[in-house]
């Protein structure tokens, strides 16, 4: 039954993922659009490449990657009415230019050093030490710039905060997840056969160790600040990105989650919490206290705010929820492989951002009013898509169980 | 179109508390973070639907961090399944007083021998935190047991619930925290200065309703340091826990409902003798193995102890009197109050025969165990000015000469010097924490400087090898 379910899981979770941004972008749809329902249908369709490399992360080479990436900023440019997405368009492309530029010196450095363009023949040229370690250092440090910046952990959480509050909701989710997958792919080729070369393996351990471990300290630490929820959710899916430098610095050479089902599970994952959290968090008041009252979608349909705090949970790896496994399988990892010292950072991590969406929901759902409740409902596309989100969330949970 | 059923959120935090504690009573600690965290829920639900809500709201909210602290346990036991076998290698006694170095110091420390040895001892301690924090056993919790719960009718009595459930987490996982190395040190001391501060607080206050709640807490604190020594099997632990803390909440309740314990001489004599014969059943044996534990006697421990258990008995003695009447007709129920003498019967029975069933292994030595005695037999002694003590109206006055004052000052300086030293805490984590706070102004060249930032920091560890 397994080995019919977990590989279709890989396509089933991006492929819900879309019938909720087709349902988002239905219900935002402007009201000059003649035909909402076609229009949702052709911003969805845009999107099905990013889902695609989300499914098959496997097709994800630097280049490709890159590719991506630019993807990602055209779509976010694409319609220049909205000023908030065009910003962070233009925020991703100054940053994404810039460590692109580095990474490719790296690559050329080390291309350089050990005569091959190929990281797989790369390590074991270096290994027979033909190159000052000063050389080769730098270049594989330089190597692996880009890869860190799109995974989104801390000091480079702020493209995901910044994303998720500026970019519409059917797009958020799609590019963020996109851009991490990148990341992943991006270091995962680059550390492709290491373990041929002990110094650099031993180097770029380190190097990883020390990303995760600001990624998952620093997240958690900036979890709690944000003022606004689409932030909070940004910093939440940043976390994600430490997890996966985490299982890195673990295993440098194999692909993370691999008890989930690889990259491709742990993304489908991502893309479906990460667009049912959005989703909330659009419906969460700014500010206010835990006894301020409820708002109007847990007011007026307190089940599917149930539904969409089901994603917010998941994506904070909270019990119960598919996201748990995710972080168990990591910590299994982390334990496996003797890090303490990463492991304490992951539990650091979790206990905040299961924490800081505990806190979310209850101030969500605040206090109980005794005014009538608000005229208008909650347009029905959209508490259908916070229901498809949780539900193919349930799947997920029932299949990795 | 098909609504869902409102259900109000009283009758809903009813049942999250009641699913909570029966959740507390199964083994395994996924079901205690359950259980604490529908108790969290409960507390949310009922405050949320009080008319001042502000208030209690923000009140209740620690109670999502003993919550929190089992499911962090409850993770690291799934994550490192082997957690189970890790201190069975540990070898020589347990300690022999509860300041007393650990003896097994001569074999190599656990953290030598395997690197994930501090993660463990982390879980142990955050099972460990879950139940002193519910038992206002740490000093963010400390004052809880003053305050009264956050629904009308049951306010008073429901508060007296959250040392239960802390005692319920620790009996039911003991064995997950009891033999880590230094864990079970750390809770002799912590539940030692419960207990006391418990008894003081209990004696300073002039309602028997609060009393009440604080003996509670002083129950729940030995019933756990026995679990903790591992003097008595943990099932008779909880029978005398059972007798001492149950009784007091019967008690508890029946004051909320005109003081049905106390209605008539023989009846209030009986429940004095049941109320008195528990707690005595439950410190004995402590007693017996603090002061006189390991074969030499400990003055420093055993005095603690004795004074602590002294005073929760004297109190008793003494606030347990005849209410007076002032109803012009009695309710039938204390005509007759047949529920009321089962309970005290129950109460009476349940310390003796459960010290029964163990007394031959416990207490060797029957002299030993007669001078353990003492505390409590010593409580009699000043029993025969035993008044009524009338239920003040007004807040309690200023702190002044007398003992009950005495009582009163240390327990405020011990809280307030805690306080002081969380506050220190928190500011501390808060100056480590403002940089992150400010880590992003939403600036498109911060961008830049973070990635040439770490551009150089790259290519610089390297270099430091």
């Amino acid at each position: 039954m397994n080995d019919v379910v977990m590989p279709s899981l890989a396509f089933l979770a991006p492929l819900a993922a879309l019938v909720t941004a087709t349902l988002v972008r239905r219900a935002h749809a402007r009201a000059s659009e003649p035909q909402p329902w076609f229009d949702a249908g052709i911003a969805t369709a845009l999107l099905v490449p990013l889902a695609v490399l989300v499914s098959w992360p496997d097709v994800l080479t630097p280049a490709r990657a890159a590719v991506a990436a630019g993807l990602c900023v055209a779509l976010l440019a694409n319609d220049p009415r909205d000023l908030p997405q065009t910003e962070v368009a233009l925020k991703l492309l100054w940053v994404l230019l810039a460590a692109f530029a580095l990474s490719w010196a790296g690559d050329a450095l080390l291309a350089l050093a050990s005569g091959s363009a190929r990281p797989r023949e790369q390590w074991p040229a270096l290994a027979l030490a033909l190159d000052p370690y000063s050389l080769w250092s730098a270049a594989a440090s330089l190597s692996m710039l880009a890869g860190l910046v799109m995974l989104g952990g801390a000091p480079f959480h702020f493209w995901a905060g910044d994303l998720f509050h500026g970019a519409r909701a059917h797009l958020a989710p799609f590019v963020a997840v996109t851009l991490q997958v990148a990341g992943a792919s991006w270091l995962m080729h680059h550390l492709t056969g290491v373990e041929a070369f002990p110094a650099a393996e031993r180097l770029v351990r380190a190097q990883l160790t020390l990303a995760a471990s600001v990624a998952l300290v620093g997240g958690a630490a900036t979890l709690a600040n944000p003022a606004r929820s689409e932030r909070r959710v940004g910093a939440l899916v940043s976390l994600q990105g430490g997890l996966v430098l985490a299982s890195f610095a673990a295993v440098p050479w194999a692909a993370p989650f691999a008890a989930q089902g690889g990259l491709a599970a742990w993304g489908g994952h991502l893309l479906l919490a990460a667009s049912g959290a959005s989703l909330l968090s659009r419906f969460l008041p700014v500010g206010g206290s835990v006894s301020d009252g409820a708002s109007v979608l847990f007011r007026r349909h307190p089940w599917t705010g149930a539904a969409g705090a089901y994603a917010m949970l998941s994506l904070a790896g909270a019990p119960g929820t598919p996201g748990a496994q995710l972080w168990l399988g990591l910590a299994r990892t982390l334990a496996d492989h003797r890090h303490p010292g990463l492991l304490f950072a992951v539990a650091l991590a979790w206990l905040a951002s299961f924490g800081v969406a505990a806190a979310e929901i209850r101030r969500a759902f605040g206090a109980p009013e005794s005014t009538p409740l608000p005229e208008r409902e909650v347009p029905g596309a959209l508490r259908a898509a916070l229901w498809t989100a949780c539900g193919a969330l349930l799947v997920l949970l029932w299949a990795w169980w | 179109m098909i609504r869902a059923p409102r259900i109000p959120s009283a009758r809903l935090g009813a049942l999250c508390a009641t699913s909570g504690v029966v959740l507390l009573m199964l083994p395994g600690v996924v079901w205690a973070a359950l259980g604490v965290e529908l108790m969290a829920m409960a507390f949310w639900l009922w405050a949320r639907a009080m008319p001042e809500r502000a208030e209690p709201m923000a009140r209740w909210s620690w109670l999502r961090r003993p919550a929190m602290a089992l499911w962090l346990a409850c993770a690291l036991f799934m994550a490192l399944p082997e957690l189970r076998q890790m201190y069975a290698p540990v070898v020589g006694h347990g300690p022999s007083s509860p300041f007393g170095v650990p003896s097994f110091v001569p074999a190599p420390l656990p953290v030598s021998r395997d690197p994930m040895a501090l993660l463990r001892t982390l879980a142990a301690l955050a099972v460990l935190w879950a139940g002193l924090e519910l038992m206002a056993a740490l000093p963010l919790s400390r004052p809880f047991p003053d305050l009264t719960g956050p629904v009308r009718s049951l306010g008073p009595w429901l508060t007296a619930l959250l040392p239960v459930t802390g005692f319920l987490v620790l009996w039911r996982q003991a064995e997950l925290w009891t033999t880590a190395p230094f864990v079970r040190e750390v809770a002799t001391v912590t539940l030692l200065l419960a207990a006391l501060l418990a008894a003081l607080r209990a004696y300073t206050r002039r309602s028997l309703t609060a009393s009440l709640r604080w003996l509670v807490v002083f129950d729940c604190t030995l019933a756990s340091m026995l679990v903790a020594r591992g003097v008595v099997p943990g099932e008779i632990a909880a029978l005398l826990w059972l007798g001492s803390a149950g009784g007091r909440l019967i008690a508890l309740a029946a004051e909320l409902r005109g003081q049905a314990v106390r209605r008539g001489a023989q009846l209030t004599r009986l429940w004095r003798w049941a109320g008195w014969l528990a707690c005595s059943a439950l410190a004995w044996p402590l007693l017996y193995d603090v002061g006189f534990g390991d074969g030499r006697f400990h003055p420093l421990e055993f005095a603690v102890l004795m004074s602590a258990v002294f005073v929760a008995s004297l109190l008793w003695l003494q606030r347990v009197v005849e209410a007076p009447e002032r109803r012009a007709v009695a309710r039938p129920e204390d005509r007759v109050p047949l529920i009321s003498r089962v309970a005290a019967i129950a109460v009476l029975l349940a310390g003796p025969l459960s010290l029964a069933w163990v007394w031959k292994r416990v207490m060797t030595d029957p002299l030993t165990a007669l001078i353990a005695l003492v505390p409590m037999a010593l409580a009699w002694w000043p029993i025969h000015r035993a008044r009524v003590v009338p239920e003040p109206t007004e807040p309690e006055p200023p702190a002044g000469p007398g003992t009950r004052d005495f009582a009163l000052n240390t327990f405020r300086a011990v809280t307030v010097v805690e306080r002081q030293m969380a506050g220190a805490i928190a500011v501390v984590a808060r100056l480590l924490g403002a940089p992150a706070r400010d880590l992003h102004s939403g600036d498109a060249q911060e961008y830049l400087l973070f990635l040439v930032g770490v551009a150089v920091l790259s290519l610089l560890l390297p270099l430091l090898r």
